[in-house]
């Protein structure tokens, strides 16, 4: 079957129980999402399908042909980073790093559906997503940062054009 | 007479001291004080892997892929304690894909959490019985399934009174209490004191059976290359998992390459090779293919450490001023299959004047999973009993309980009778009351409950102590290379405290050079000099003077190449963001250019640690202060905000260190409200073996939280003048948080998790 990640096309043979987060990691060798639980509770392995946030670990990759299939390798690219890329950087909102491609994740698809977040909407959307380091707080600064900084950047963009 | 080269020192590690033979390092630089001009270190630079953290380039020991590996995974006892009397291996090995299997007598020797490797007898559910390899991991759990095992099932004891009751079950052969019998720690004449005592109070505090639950389970690669054997581990101790694995299989240590770049956290359970480790070097040889052994969750809840749960019965007594005149503590320890003496008693001898001390510690073998040490072992669970004790008393005394502590200050180390190489915990009282607000949130608090309405307000505190001096062995090398970069090596690890980005800063600061050119080099055992494990607060202390030696040595020679360049004397030189330039001239050279001139010629700097000071305790200090809001109808806390005030001496990096103790408070924060291994007594088998009921903190949890270090730079405990951090913020948070909901209900709270059941059961008393 055909499998779209990160704008790429990969045809693949996929087994019936084989999950994304297994072909993504095993067999695409893109590491970057992880594997905590296996169970869908600690959101480390969180990448967006069709636009919308999936735990991989809990998603058949059989499902998801002709899904667009973002992981941490597409958020950004590192000369032109995401700016919750960029935030999570400049505020320290990251220890061991472990969870940190889970998290963004779930930034970015909060982001896309809500470009100015309360704190308790921030707080909401990245509750499924575990850090055992305690990096909370940062993170949920560096996510409404990147938020503002996104809303400038398309408020300069539509002013331009 | 020539000096000594090789001398004696103390180090203390976890609460427990050792004394090491260390060899003194050819330069001893003299300290950086509070007043010492510096331009890199105590700045708040980025850390240095970051971009590779946000991007998924950091490769975790999951993320090492090698050309045909293999992966492995555990059949597991399902039964508390037993013995295995069929183990049939037969439809496993016939599945498609599976490639082998690893059963006791493949192990011959090995141990694992206090057991032999495989043991045919079950002493804890949850212990490995065997091990399956495949092509795939999901190849090698459904080959787990098919093994067939027939298990005689023995009577358990999993909780202190079965273990301790008569006719109890022997957990193992020696008896269920190490030595069989107490631990005692005393000074003073502890009964006379408590004779003479104005107040009393006793008290029982009971605290969980807490689990590590780092995100990235347990994991080891291995892959042999003929006699040479690599490992890929997730591990706070790349050299002991190196001492660990040639012990085990009896191999030099210059065969045994053990490497670690990033891992997912540690916070105490990943010092020493386990089963992963030996499952996947001895699969990997009987294989002859790289094998891959990563630990599931239900695994890694069940077979990888934890805290050990206590329970302690606490009598101060005071005089009516407040003064200790006496402090009991009667402490019972559940084990687990094996442990060591991580001591909650320790604190009652450290934290608080007092003459008169005594403490007993039972520790009690149980069947269940070992004991390992958890950020702060023992330190933990005993401050949480102490200074819920001391808001007791304060409370039986009518004295503020920030008062109460500021009367009983410690002025030196009672138990070693010697000096801290510097205290300021006053200035932790003092500033952290301030930025929390202690007095108006207090006032506050109280008007709250004067309404008696569902949502009730309390604030409470609690202070801590932690052994934080780091110590030698330890060893760095810094190169210039001929472009004029800089390379930091050490064979330390960064377990996300930011240890890459401090040495970077020591370095650059000592050297001379751009912090941009600076990269440090962790975690390879075969190609970095010695550094020990991450643990006990120790790599900043312990290896950050290695680091400032060996700049300062590549310094020296590399102003001495200059000089030849620039026809000078050394000591008419200077290096300053990697410019050399000769004093009171304009003419300059850059580190770039000294190293084209010289070309491949090596400029490398040696540098190690050096004795601690002598009979001199090093500590970090910290006054923790919290503010909850409890629903009295749902018995749900919710903690709102966290003020923490720490002295861990010079900060490196303010960022990074805020970064550490915010997730200190976050860890303790859950330890005070969610987190409990709960087992199933009949079966002894845990309830909850996975992060959904094992209840970690959320980002919904957190509270504002304010936490900060009051300015010092202690120039005892060694030349950078910094002492370690980690540790000491999981100290004191669950009793500030338990005293405060204490304040907010005006009854006692003496056992934690404070799950709604548990804070409903304190308000009526049951």
């Amino acid at each position: 079957m055909r499998l779209r990640v990160n704008a790429e096309d990969h045809e693949l043979p996929i087994a019936g129980h084989e999950t994304l987060l297994t072909v993504l990691r095993e067999r695409l060798q893109l590491t970057g999402a992880k594997l905590g639980c296996g169970r869908g509770e600690c959101g480390a392995c969180t990448v967006l399908v069709g636009g919308r946030l999936a735990y991989s670990c809990l998603t058949l990759a059989a499902g998801c042909e002709g899904e667009d299939i973002t992981t941490i390798e597409g958020l950004g690219a590192v000369d032109a980073l995401h700016p919750l890329q960029q935030a999570f950087i400049a505020l320290d909102a990251l220890q061991c790093g472990f969870c940190t491609p889970g998290q963004l994740m779930a930034a970015s698809a909060l982001l896309t559906r809500n470009e100015s977040p309360t704190s308790e909407e921030v707080r909401a959307a990245m509750s499924g997503n575990l850090c055992r380091c305690g990096t909370y707080p940062k993170i949920e600064r560096a996510v409404t940062a990147a938020a503002a900084a996104m809303r400038e950047a398309g408020g300069a963009s539509a002013r331009q054009s | 007479m020539t000096e000594k080269r090789f001398v004696s020192t103390k180090v203390e590690v976890e609460g427990r001291e050792e004394i090491k033979i260390v060899e003194l390092p050819d330069l001893e630089p003299s300290p950086w004080d509070i007043d010492a001009k510096l331009a890199i270190v105590g700045q708040r630079v980025v850390r240095s892997d970051a971009l590779e953290k946000v991007t998924g380039r950091a490769r975790y020991t999951a993320d090492v892929i090698r050309p045909a590996m293999l992966h492995a995974a555990f059949v597991r006892a399902r039964v508390a304690s037993g013995r295995v009397t069929r183990l049939d291996l037969t439809r496993a090995l016939s599945l498609p894909g599976v490639r082998g299997a690893l059963v006791a007598a493949d192990v011959d020797g090995i141990s694992h959490m206090g057991a032999p490797l495989f043991d045919t007898t079950i002493h804890w559910a949850g212990q490995p019985l065997a091990a399956l390899c495949a092509d795939t991991p999901e190849l090698a759990r459904e080959a787990c399934t098919l093994v067939d095992i027939d298990v005689e099932t023995l009577p358990h004891a999993v909780t202190l009174a079965a273990s301790l009751g008569e006719n109890a079950p022997l957990v193992r052969p020696g008896g269920n209490v190490p030595r069989r019998q107490p631990r005692i720690a005393q000074r003073g004449d502890v009964a006379a004191a408590l004779a003479s005592a104005d107040f009393i109070i006793t008290r029982e505090y009971k605290t969980p059976c807490a689990l590590h639950t780092p995100l990235e389970p347990h994991g080891s690669v291995a892959e042999w290359m003929g006699d040479d054997l690599t490992v890929w581990e997730s591990t706070q101790g790349i050299f002991q998992v190196r001492s660990d694995i040639a012990r085990a299989f009896t191999l030099p240590y210059n065969r045994v390459r053990v490497t670690k770049d990033y891992m997912g956290g540690g916070f105490g359970a990943k010092n020493y090779a386990a089963a992963n480790t030996f499952t996947a070097v001895a699969l990997a040889r009987k294989l002859g293919r790289p094998v891959r052994c990563i630990l599931d969750r239900e695994g890694e809840q069940t077979d990888a450490g934890n805290r050990a749960a206590s329970v302690q019965t606490v009598t101060l007594g005071a005089l009516r001023d407040g003064t200790l005149i006496g402090i009991r503590a009667d402490v019972k320890v559940a084990y687990g299959y094996s442990g060591w003496y991580a001591s909650p008693a320790k604190i009652f001898h450290e934290l608080y004047e007092c003459a008169n001390v005594n403490t007993s510690e039972t520790f009690v073998y149980l069947n269940t999973g070992a004991m390992d040490s958890f950020r702060a072992p023992g330190h933990v669970e005993g401050a949480f009993a102490l200074e819920c004790a001391m808001d007791a008393l304060a409370r039986e005394l009518g004295i503020d309980p920030l008062e109460l502590r500021r009367r009983n200050y410690a002025q030196r180390d009672q138990e070693k009778k010697r000096p801290y190489s510097a205290k300021h915990l006053d200035k932790c009282y003092e500033e952290g009351a301030e930025r929390f607000g202690w007095t108006h949130r207090r006032v506050g608090a109280a008007a709250s409950r004067a309404h008696a309405g569902r949502l009730r307000r309390g604030v409470g505190m609690a202070s801590q102590i932690w052994g934080a001096g780091g110590g030698p062995p330890a060893y760095a090398t810094v190169r210039i290379n001929p472009d004029g970069t800089v390379d930091v090596l050490t064979g330390a690890q960064d377990l996300g405290t930011g240890s890459r980005t401090i040495f970077a800063q020591i370095a650059a600061e000592a050297l001379g050079a751009r912090l941009a050119d600076v990269r440090t080099v962790l975690g390879d055992t075969e190609r970095l000099p010695y550094a020990g494990n991450s643990w006990g607060s120790i790599t900043t202390a312990s290896v950050g003077p290695a680091v400032r030696v060996a700049a300062l040595n590549a310094r020296s020679r590399v102003l001495e190449a200059a000089a030849e360049l620039l026809g000078t004397d050394a000591s008419t030189l200077d290096l300053r963001d990697s410019v050399v330039g000769i004093k009171g001239t304009e003419r300059t050279m850059t580190l770039a250019q000294v190293g084209r001139e010289l070309g491949d010629v090596m400029i490398m700097g040696q540098g190690s640690r050096g004795a601690n000071p002598q009979d001199t305790a090093i500590c970090a200090f910290a006054a923790q202060f919290a503010e909850v809001e409890v629903d009295v109808d749902t018995g749900r806390v919710r903690v709102l905000h966290i003020t923490s005030a720490h002295d861990s001496g010079r900060i490196i990096n303010p960022t990074l260190a805020e970064s550490q103790l915010e997730g200190g408070i976050i860890q303790g924060l859950g330890y005070a409200l969610f987190e409990e291994r709960v087992l199933d007594t009949a079966l002894g088998i845990s309830m909850n073996p996975n992060t959904h009921d094992y209840k970690i903190p959320t980002i919904g949890d957190i509270p504002t939280i304010d936490a900060f270090f009051v300015e010092s730079a202690d120039v005892v405990a060694n030349h950078t003048g910094a002492r370690g951090i980690a540790e000491a913020p999981i100290i004191p948070t669950a009793p500030a948080i338990a005293n405060a909901v204490a304040d907010a209900l005006g009854v006692d709270v003496t056992e934690i998790p404070l799950t709604p059941w548990r804070v409903l059961a304190a308000l009526n008393g049951v």
